[in-house]
């Protein structure tokens, strides 16, 4: 019950905030060198046409005016054409955003998984050889330039080995093939997943096996854990009942962080694998002038940022009794 | 027979300035059924002593030298597994409720139940429920209170979870250390009281730690005295308030204040306790004590019986006693 007043404020919240960032987001656009005229408007048109064109753009409207109109479109789902593609920015968007998700969500839980994982064992042998390896380990791949990884990968892997697919997402003759059924076009998107994946799993795991560690250096000194010794547990359940879930808890900030950032920063490997996601169309239309796909992305961002924390949240009351909210 | 005997145990730690030698030579035994308070200042080595018998010392701290027997049984040949076992079932502890000795993210009764699950797996869940239930009703916590977490509970309240869950195995030996010294007075009283009445009730033993020498003196029937890792005093809680004849013993009787009885202006000890890395030779108290002589400092003090319970750490008192 508590639970859902604290939901229906936080949402109020978000609410609020995402107004804020909207309306940012106008100006921002409105400020941007070169006006917006004369980045929408084709300089080889008459004058006339120009300014007919500007008209039915509602250009010619005062600011204020220009805001409620884009308020109105926002809140009844109209985004515009994308310059480019010259089709519905909602369409572009929509199409591009599972792939972001399926590639960022799983690489992310994955690592995750995994550091707390290793973490845990890191923290159980601390000083050892085990530990040193762990952490030397995790201290490398965390502070590879990810964009050189992912060449690395690509050039072993796709290019010498061959074992992988250099680019892209499917394979066009699989996805046509009317024959191919659902597993083998699932087996198709994991075979061309595996180096992202691979790639984004090695950068990420090492940050999260390094906090994880820490944590639980840190909870291993709490009195509870003496509790635990004393009432005779077996050192297993001392770690994995009474340590490691009051440990997990700076982990999951850490992941619903990188789940909010994994959409933007997704920008560089999705560049590099051509994997057709979000971040990939940023880049895009960023370069491109792409002024109504651009717009929408990063209002995209904003609402993937605020719903992630969200979660992270209610997460939290979720692992650790004593929020309350 | 006695439950518990501890001769001559040593116990130090490993630190970056050189071993440190926390408690050394003590030797004391306990009755079944009856209790045992040790009391000294911050560092004293008690809560070690404790640590020792429940062989819970850190990763830095060594048994040197001693036995502990309990039950007839030497604690120290145990190998860890055994010892796991004797742990709770047989000795349990009742740690200071300000510390976080509870896990904030189980629940009260859960962590209860897992020690009772731990030593007697052939409990089902409602026989476990049923026991948790005894226990609040015990301690005087509601029952509707049993799935709180601990951060629900005000201290007095943890205070008695900590006693119920040292009571769930029904352990012949509790060792409670510090348990009332966060609590205010009249909490504290009560918590004392409940002590009493599960020792009455359980005919459990009990082994004291505190620094407050007017508690040790309501619950136990032994009192030790303890002073920079020695055991200087010992002996029935009569004999060693009606007749405290350590120099240490007596500056801490009146170092605090009484309610009855005439006013007297308290007495603060002056100095501080030696280090412990390199201890001196002679008696450890002898810097801080109004009637040490030379030789006090040069020889290493013996024990003097004073009467077949009560015992004494000092060469002066041997003196009077020969004089």
């Amino acid at each position: 019950m508590e639970l859902k007043r604290y939901i229906g404020r936080r949402l109020v919240q978000i609410f609020v905030i995402f107004f804020v960032i909207l309306t940012v987001l106008f100006l921002l656009f409105r400020l941007a060198p070169g006006d917006p005229v004369s980045r929408m408007v084709d300089p080889n048109l008459t004058p006339e046409d120009a300014a007919l064109l500007i008209k039915e753009f509602g250009l010619d409207q005062p600011l204020l005016m220009q805001y409620l109109y884009y308020l109105k479109n926002f809140f009844t789902g109209h985004f515009g054409f994308s310059f480019h593609y010259g089709q519905p920015v909602v369409q572009i968007i929509w199409n591009r955003l599972p792939n972001t998700i399926l590639l960022f969500t799983t690489s992310i839980i994955l690592s995750a998984l995994v550091g707390i994982f290793l973490g845990k064992i890191a923290s159980w042998h601390k000083g050892e050889k085990t530990d040193i390896c762990m952490t030397l380990g995790a201290l490398v791949t965390h502070t590879i330039f990810l964009p050189w990884l992912a060449l690395i990968m690509i050039w072993v892997f796709a290019y010498k080995l061959g074992w992988f697919p250099i680019t892209g997402m499917i394979t066009v003759e699989i996805w046509l093939d009317p024959q191919a059924g659902l597993w083998t076009k699932a087996l198709d998107v994991l075979y061309h997943m595996t180096l992202p994946l691979a790639t984004l799993f090695l950068i990420h795991f090492g940050s999260y096996l390094l906090i994880m560690r820490s944590s639980m250096l840190d909870t291993l000194k709490e009195d509870y854990i003496l509790t635990g010794r004393a009432k005779g547990l077996s050192e297993k359940v001392i770690r994995d009942h009474h340590a490691a879930p009051n440990a997990a808890l700076p982990v999951v900030t850490s992941v619903g962080l990188s789940l909010a950032f994994s959409i933007n920063g997704g920008a560089l490997t999705e560049t590099v694998f051509t994997w057709p996601g979000i971040g990939r169309e940023l880049v895009f239309s960023v370069s491109h002038n792409d002024y109504p796909l651009a717009q929408a992305s990063f209002l995209l961002i904003a609402i993937v940022v605020l719903l992630s924390n969200l979660v992270v949240d209610i997460l939290y009351a979720y692992l650790d009794p004593r929020i309350r909210y | 027979m006695a439950l518990l005997v501890v001769e001559n145990l040593s116990v130090g730690y490993q630190t970056q300035n050189g071993y440190l030698h926390a408690v050394e030579g003590v030797s004391f035994s306990l009755d079944a059924g009856k209790s045992l308070g040790f009391v000294g200042e911050s560092g004293c080595g008690k809560t070690t002593l404790g640590m020792a018998v429940m062989r819970l010392l850190p990763s830095n701290g060594l048994i040197r030298e001693g036995r502990i027997l309990f039950d007839g049984e030497d604690l120290l040949t145990k190998t860890d597994e055994e010892m796991r076992q004797i742990r709770w079932q047989e000795i349990a502890m009742i740690f200071q409720a300000a510390m976080n000795a509870l896990n904030p993210v189980h629940r009260v009764i859960d962590q209860i139940t897992e020690a009772i699950y731990t030593h007697t797996p052939s409990h089902n869940k409602n026989e476990a429920h049923e026991q948790v239930r005894a226990l609040f009703k015990f301690v005087g916590l509601p029952e509707d209170r049993m799935r709180d977490y601990p951060h629900q509970y005000s201290g007095g309240m943890k205070q008695r979870a900590i006693i119920a869950m040292a009571l769930a195995c029904k352990p012949k030996l509790i060792i409670a250390d510090e348990p009332t010294t966060a609590l205010d007075v009249i909490v504290q009283d009560q918590i004392l009281e409940e002590t009493k009445s599960l020792q009455r009730e359980f005919g459990v033993s009990i082994i004291y730690i505190s620094h407050d020498i007017s508690i040790v003196a309501d619950i136990c029937h032994d009192i030790g005295v303890m002073y920079a890792g020695q055991l200087v005093e010992y002996g029935a809680r009569e004999e060693v308030f009606d007749n405290p004849s350590h120099p240490y013993t007596k500056a801490l009787l009146s170092s605090y204040p009484t309610l009855t009885g005439e006013k007297s202006q308290l007495m603060p000890i002056p100095g501080e306790a030696p280090n412990l890395i390199n201890p001196p030779f002679g008696c450890r108290f002898s810097d801080r004590c109004t009637e040490a002589s030379v030789s006090c400092k040069s020889n290493p003090s013996v024990w003097l019986e004073i009467t077949p319970t009560h015992k004494v750490l000092c060469h002066q008192c041997g003196k009077h006693c020969g004089e």
